[in-house]
């Protein structure tokens, strides 16, 4: 198959199926890019990830770092296109048809049944990225220091990703 | 900004946002600074008390694809984080719509599958501006995300040996396992306190470690759950309705 349809087909898959946030991506772009196809490696995409944080948008925008690493930019351009067209067709779709959707009993149980799915899913992803790419003890030490930080909310995202790479950087000298 | 009320209640129409609404049995009207307030029903809504711009405030597309380039372009941090970004951009400053639309509309996204932002303010666009409007405004909020990524993947890519950058992106990686550890906890939170959410989410969680199972399978077998329970329950009641001695 072409690679640009595949990248497309991939990435519409996530984007549908991507409920409870921007988040609840990550472990499906991590099972179709690492797992099923190798197009990264475990590395890179703890790299893609990461630098979806660094950047202002959402999560999602880690697709184009993968489309990027496939394809250059044409397939960053067709994974953005890709993983986004869900959102905003189930938007519309939302908006046309909220007063039927909303309140029924069976939409809010279906979601009550994804919710702890999505968790579980994000753990695990959670689980293999830090299985495959920490293998030391600072790594340890800034997964503890993050996550309590941003249980804790005093501290924004984007701040505690900065913080984590500049600890990164001077551990390299460190290390050296 | 709202400065002159151009306002008939002669013709009971009102322009809001794209849309015309008209207003029967109305009950109140009252001005509160820039805006009025009406009591009473509208029209293809129900009955509320809404809160409607004195003005015809709707943004032209241009305007919409500019505010919205501002968010995608200073709205670090995601989340909930870029939510009173949102909020402050567009109810409070431009007022082009109301709390309770706000509020209304940030449930709504949670029902649609992908981040919160992109889905909140696609729908606002909606709104504000039609489909069109939708398209290039989400086109302008994920462009310098878009743009900065593909430079820093560029980057990565070319100095991905270099031992700097190696460890740059192992504190990275670190860090970003230390988020999602932080985004399960919240959601575990929000989860409902109900035995069949606590048992869905473990079985999930066993299957997905035990077995390399892929997790759209996991995500659609949650939502047949949440349904199942609501249709056994539905038939449980219906049953002893029909045995019960009362009724």
């Amino acid at each position: 198959m072409n690679i640009f349809c595949e990248l497309a087909l991939s990435f519409i898959k996530i984007g549908f199926f991507g409920f409870g946030g921007g988040f609840a991506m990550i472990p499906l772009m991590q099972s179709v890019a690492v797992h099923q196809t190798g197009w990264l490696s475990p590395s890179q995409f703890g790299a893609a990830i990461a630098l979806g944080q660094v950047t202002p948008g959402p999560v999602a925008i880690s697709a184009t770092f993968i489309g990027y690493k496939v394809a250059g930019l044409a397939g960053a351009v067709v994974a953005t296109a890709a993983i986004f067209a869900p959102s905003l067709l189930c938007m519309y779709l939302l908006e046309k048809f909220y007063l039927k959707v909303r309140g029924k009993e069976i939409t809010q149980a279906i979601m009550h049944g994804v919710l702890p799915v999505v968790a579980a899913i994000i753990l695990i992803a959670a689980i293999s990225l830090c299985r495959q790419s920490t293998h030391s003890v600072w790594q340890a030490g800034v997964i503890a220091a993050v996550a309590a930080l941003a249980i804790s909310r005093r501290v924004s995202y984007g701040l505690l990703v900065a913080g984590s790479m500049t600890v990164g950087i001077v551990m390299a000298f460190i290390c050296r | 900004m709202v400065k002159n009320y151009t306002f008939t209640f002669s013709s009971r129409q009102v322009t809001l946002y794209h849309k015309k609404i008209a207003i029967h049995d109305c009950q109140s009207i009252r001005m509160q600074g820039d805006i009025i307030v009406v009591s009473g029903k509208i029209s293809h809504k129900d009955k509320a008390q809404g809160l409607l711009p004195a003005n015809d405030v709707t943004p032209t597309t241009r305007e919409i694809v500019w505010t919205w380039l501002k968010i995608g372009t200073i709205g670090f941090g995601g989340g909930y984080a870029v939510l009173d970004l949102i909020h402050s951009e567009l109810v409070i400053k431009h007022g082009w719509l109301t709390e309770q639309r706000f509020e209304n509309m940030t449930a709504l996204s949670e029902m649609a599958p992908g981040a919160l932002t992109v889905n909140l303010l696609a729908g606002i666009a909606y709104r504000l501006g039609g489909l069109w409007a939708m398209i290039a405004a989400t086109i302008a909020l994920i462009l310098p995300s878009f743009l900065l990524i593909v430079v820093l993947a560029g980057a990565f890519l070319a100095w991905q040996n270099n031992l700097v950058v190696r460890y740059a992106m192992e504190g990275l990686t670190a860090g970003v396992v230390g988020l999602l550890i932080a985004v399960v906890w919240d959601m575990v939170k929000r989860i409902p306190g109900h035995w069949c959410c606590f048992t869905v989410g473990i079985a999930a969680l066993f299957l997905g470690l035990v077995f390399p199972v892929n997790p759209v399978w996991l995500v659609l077998m949650g939502g047949l759950a949440g349904a199942t329970k609501v249709l056994v329950l539905a038939l449980v009641a219906k049953k002893s309705a029909k045995g019960g001695p009362n009724l």
